[in-house]
């Protein structure tokens, strides 16, 4: 019985204990976010957000974009454009070729990544503001994830928009 | 649920002013109102009257009501009723009276309160009544006789849509053909509902104790209406599950005015013969216009309204299927095989779907007639306003063109023609005879097809445009350079250019400095060109040039690199390889071609879109000669794939936001393998390149 869940614990709790439990429960909100890495930092998009995430795809080169616009791709029959993260940051390119295709205010983008680490769920309260407010960085808030990496939770609004 | 009822009612109501528009510029042309535009327009005011009151829109209702009263005298005592010199004042009051219906009416579609001060207008429509019934000896009862007629008229029609005002939303059921017991069946399908919902009221009444209802129903059908739209709805499944019932629709108590007017059409079944002669009398006065109009009201009780965004709907998944189909029958699995059921099985496919294709792109064709008719009250205000006589020739109106197009191009159209009245047809009629005019201005708006375009053109026989006025005012708004020698082609082209205006002063009408730019730029954004051509004295004619649609087209693939690029077969004329030695080059390292006795600038794809693969030897590649609007020149890609049908798809917004548009990218599509291929905009290439090189 030491391994007992805590639905089971619930279950078998005395009358005056329940409210405890209920009382407790609904206090975590979480919100599900995929990790991924770009230039040795972990950042975050609400999973919410993410529609797909794309490996095979040939990227139809599109002329007078900036640099970090890569060009376009079939995505099913939707014409999705595709930015390079790391060159939108000012970082190094890399060929990257592990795309998320995200949902931002109604229209999908794919963002070009290092990899895809993991899927986190993320206690809300726990997403800090950031300190500084540098708005080239595209961090709307950071957080500490279990494994004691810092996770950049990425705006992808301010992304697309300068 | 409301607003599926106020949309009905905002399109019906404005279909029916246009309607109405239409038959008072035919009537104030022959200075009289015909029998059936009498009836007509006691119809119009009656539907309307009718569905503002269900809506509560009182203020329309109210004036709607005077005018259909003052219809009502005309059309029991004739239109000689009417003294003379009233008639004007008829005319002019129920311009009036159709201004404020589209303007209240614009109030509703925006969500505004409706204007409550509407006594003017009653106050002049009274005084008409007062007029008319004053010239003969008519008794001074006969307003109130009118008030009575009106609900009588409505009883006429279907007795049922004498409705309890608390219970507005009804459903109209019929019963199969012949089934018998009418009444009976109603009876069942009453009880069927009350198990959905028990507060309604029906009519007939007591169905099941008065078989004499059952003519009444199996003549009329069955109404049962409700509270509230909810309750309707959820009694829908009542009554489809009831015995025998063929069909039923929702209806609303809006209805009842509607119903009787699509009776009056059927009732009058001579009417349409009527009318024939009476469009003539007028045409005969050379306006061919509203002729059609009287046939299309015909027309309409066959046509069904749907939300574009279905059709749009439709289109999309219509277009996926033509390209799906394409990279089936295209597939790189087949090479090699020799499938002969499937070859001809694919070419079965393949005829189906161009059928389909063309059947889904031709519901989306509208006649551009709506638009030209607008065209007729400009020119009757603005040449009453401005004291210029003009007239309006429409050729070619039932032209189709696709809804987008019809929708873009009526705010262009209008200002070019405010343009010709205001600017282009002289200030005075003397000025007109002594350069051996008629001295009725005319402007002549005509929409026809050529292929793959629709043109349209309005031309106006005016004074032309005075080139030199034109370059001296460019000059000075710093457009153009004074000491240069510009082409008759280019002064016209000033006219285009954001900011310029000739007028000096500002009128009504034309002359705010936005003009021709923001034509060009509408006109523009559906694919289309704008030119003008003009000659002094003898007037001026301006060319819109609108691709037929947009969604699906003829593209010629070209490769640069490993891109493809789809440049439209419309704009191409001819493609042809060359050697070095035939290439011109001007001191500013452009490159020139000849080809028939003149020379074409060349431009090379690879270097107007940057990109690091492609042919650098003009041998290696292919030039493309391509004319659009005012710039003929050669594209210089790698190589020509072939001619493709192909479907437009907009860029992503976020890759527009960085203009690419003004390099020539305009869209693109997918081809049959899934690869993606940018579509070129002739004439913005050759500007982008103008700029950079």
């Amino acid at each position: 019985m030491a391994q007992i869940s805590k639905s089971e614990e619930v279950l078998f709790a005395r009358e005056q204990e329940v409210d405890n439990y209920t009382e407790q429960l609904p206090e975590i909100v979480t919100e599900k976010y995929l990790i991924f890495s770009s230039d040795s930092l972990m950042y975050g998009i609400k999973a919410e957000q993410v529609k797909d995430i794309i490996t095979d795809y040939t990227i139809t080169y599109v002329p007078h974009v900036p640099n970090y616009v890569k060009g376009v791709i079939n995505l099913r029959g939707q014409i999705v454009p595709i930015v390079d993260i790391r060159l939108r940051l000012g970082k190094p390119d890399q060929n990257n070729f592990c795309g998320i295709v995200v949902d931002v205010e109604g229209s999908m983008v794919g963002i070009l990544v290092d990899m895809v680490e993991q899927m986190v769920d993320v206690p809300l309260d726990a997403i800090l503001p950031v300190p500084t407010s540098t708005s080239q960085a595209m961090v709307s808030g950071m957080c500490t994830l279990p494994d004691g990496n810092t996770m950049l939770e990425l705006d992808c609004e301010l992304l697309l928009h300068d | 649920m409301g607003d599926s009822i106020l949309d009905m009612y905002l399109y019906e109501t404005n279909t029916l002013l246009e309607q109405l528009d239409g038959i008072l510029l035919t009537a104030e042309q022959a200075d009289t109102f015909s029998e059936d535009s009498v009836n007509e327009i006691f119809r119009i005011m009656h539907t309307i009257k009718g569905s503002s009151a269900m809506m509560e829109f009182s203020s329309l209702m109210t004036v709607a009501h005077r005018i259909e009263d003052m219809f009502f005298i005309v059309r029991e005592k004739g239109m000689d009723v009417v003294p003379e010199q009233t008639k004007p004042e008829l005319f002019d009051m129920l311009f009036q009276a159709v201004d404020f219906f589209r303007g209240e009416i614009e109030k509703v579609e925006n969500g505004d309160p409706l204007s409550q001060s509407i006594d003017n207008i009653v106050n002049k429509i009274n005084s008409l009544i007062d007029k008319i019934q004053g010239n003969p000896a008519a008794p001074a009862e006969e307003a109130p006789a009118a008030d009575e007629s009106a609900p009588a008229a409505e009883a006429a029609a279907p007795a049922v849509s004498a409705v309890n005002q608390d219970y507005p939303y009804g459903i109209h059921a019929f019963f199969d053909e012949g089934s018998g017991m009418e009444n009976l069946r109603a009876f069942m399908l009453i009880n069927n509902v009350k198990d959905y919902c028990g507060d309604f009221i029906c009519v007939p009444e007591n169905v099941e104790t008065d078989p004499s209802t059952s003519d009444i129903i199996a003549d009329q059908g069955f109404f049962v209406w409700f509270r509230t739209a909810d309750d309707r709805s959820s009694a829908i499944p009542g009554v489809k599950n009831a015995g025998s019932v063929r069909e039923y629709q929702p209806v609303d108590a809006a209805k009842p005015a509607p119903a009787p007017a699509q009776e009056a059409p059927k009732s009058e079944a001579p009417a349409p013969a009527a009318q024939a002669p009476k469009a003539e009398a007028p045409a005969a006065k050379s306006a061919p216009a509203p002729a059609p109009a009287a046939g299309q009201q015909h027309a309409k009780e066959s046509l069904i309204s749907v939300n574009l965004s279905k059709l749009d709907q439709l289109l999309a998944v219509v277009s996926e299927i033509v390209i799906t189909e394409s990279m089936v029958t295209a597939s790189p699995d087949l090479k090699g095989l020799r499938l002969d059921n499937f070859t001809k099985s694919a070419r079965d496919l393949r005829k189906l779907t161009d059928d389909l294709q063309d059947v889904s792109m031709s519901l989306r064709m509208v006649p551009v007639s709506g638009t030209f008719q607008k065209m007729n009250r400009i020119v009757r205000d603005m040449s009453k306003k401005l004291g210029k006589k003009a007239k309006l020739t429409l050729i070619g109106e039932d032209t189709e063109v696709d809804k987008t197009i019809v929708d873009a191009i009526g705010d262009p159209i209008m200002h070019i023609v405010r343009n010709s009245m205001d600017h282009g047809l002289e200030e005075n009629e003397a000025d007109r005879v002594a350069a051996g005019k008629d001295p009725v201005g005319e402007v002549i708006l005509s929409a026809r097809h050529t292929g793959s375009e629709v043109i349209i053109e309005i031309k106006d026989d005016g004074q032309g445009v005075d080139l030199q006025a034109v370059l001296n005012k460019a000059i000075r708004q710093g457009l153009a350079q004074p000491d240069h020698e510009y082409s008759q082609k280019e002064i016209l082209n000033f006219l285009m250019m954001p900011g310029f205006s000739t007028n000096t002063e500002v009128t009504e009408y034309s002359g705010r400095g936005v003009g021709m730019d923001v034509v060009k730029k509408n006109v523009a954004d559906v694919g289309g060109t704008v030119s003008i051509t003009s000659e002094w004295g003898k007037g001026m004619t301006t060319t819109l040039k609108i691709p037929l649609t947009m969604a699906i087209m003829d593209g010629m693939e070209v490769s640069v690199g490993d891109s493809m690029f789809t440049i439209p077969i419309n704009s191409i004329q001819s493609s042809l390889k060359v050697t070095a030695k035939d290439v011109i080059h001007d001191p500013a390292q452009g490159e020139m071609v000849k080809i028939r006795d003149s020379f074409y600038p060349i431009i090379r794809a690879k270097d107007l879109f940057q990109m690091s693969q492609g042919y650098e030897k003009i041998e290696d590649g292919i030039l493309m000669w391509v004319e659009a609007g005012e710039h003929s020149y050669c594209l210089f890609v790698d190589e020509l794939i072939g001619e493709h049908q192909i479907v437009v798809k907009p860029l992503p917004n976020y890759v527009n936001s960085f203009g690419v548009k003004n390099y020539g990218i305009t869209g693109c599509s997918i081809l049959g393998d899934g690869s993606i291929s940018i579509i070129l905009d002739v004439i913005n290439v050759y500007t982008a390149a103008h700029n950079i090189f």
